[in-house]
């Protein structure tokens, strides 16, 4: 499935839902929100990930440049990503700095 | 033997996934270990094109082919960039998976992922080719 990333912006929070397949070849589209997001300064990105059916290492890069440009001090959330996507950010020591949580109402209370 | 040949580009990692997914069905691979092999030649696939062919200024394919028996699963990419072994590739540290994310290297997480994602990886050289071999057991 093609991979999508859409932004939303909200009292700070910066919500983007990705959807389809975050490879090398459709990474791009993910850094190109990461990137607009950065000058909204958020205080919060959350990544509502339901839809997104594979990640590779290309994703776990954005995540990396995510925090690099936003600063440690925004907390990035992953939201309903399938299991195993959280696997992979697992397996990687991600989710020592992405906070991985089961629904979207949780990453925004 | 399944066979897939597709340019060096990274527009081809939407049909390599396909051909993957494919021959993983055919031999009743479970969704887990079939993500995993498809992450594994995701990840192999992804360093071929972008520093075996792009980052040369090369153009050039990668075959990939599907053996299966009773026992196992094994899909090999083939390439003819420059000699790369992911195994001889400096290797992500334990403590660098450890590390937040600001400090991190960019770098060897895509290899990490391919050699522990499948029960067996191997590499050759084989003449003027570079063959990556995926192996899955099948339970």
């Amino acid at each position: 499935m093609t991979f999508t990333a859409t932004t939303q912006i909200d009292d700070a929070i910066a919500t983007i839902t990705l959807a389809g397949e975050l490879d090398a070849s459709s990474a791009p589209i993910f850094r190109d929100q990461i990137d607009a997001v950065a000058k909204a300064s958020p205080s919060r990105i959350v990544l509502e990930a339901s839809g997104l059916d594979f990640m590779s290492s290309a994703g776990l890069r954005v995540l990396v440049f995510a925090k690099q440009k936003l600063g440690t001090e925004v907390d990035i959330y992953l939201a309903a990503a399938q299991e195993l996507i959280i696997e992979t950010l697992e397996k990687t020591g991600f989710d020592q700095s992405v906070i991985i949580v089961d629904s979207y109402d949780a990453a925004i209370s | 033997m399944e066979q897939l040949t597709v340019r060096g580009e990274l527009t081809s990692l939407k049909p390599i996934a396909d051909f993957v997914i494919a021959e993983a069905a055919k031999v009743g691979l479970d969704k887990k270990a079939t993500y995993r092999l498809r992450l594994a030649i995701d990840e192999i696939a992804t360093n071929i094109i972008l520093y075996g062919y792009q980052n040369q200024n090369a153009e050039g394919d990668l075959l990939l082919s599907a053996t299966a028996d009773s026992s196992k699963l094994e899909i090999a990419i083939e390439d003819n960039a420059v000699p790369f072994d992911p195994m001889g590739a400096k290797q992500v540290e334990a403590h660098e998976l450890e590390r937040p994310l600001d400090e991190r290297e960019i770098g060897g997480l895509g290899v990490y992922l391919a050699i522990q994602g499948v029960d067996q990886f191997r590499y050759e050289r084989v003449s003027d080719r570079n063959r990556n071999i995926f192996v899955m057991n099948l339970a």
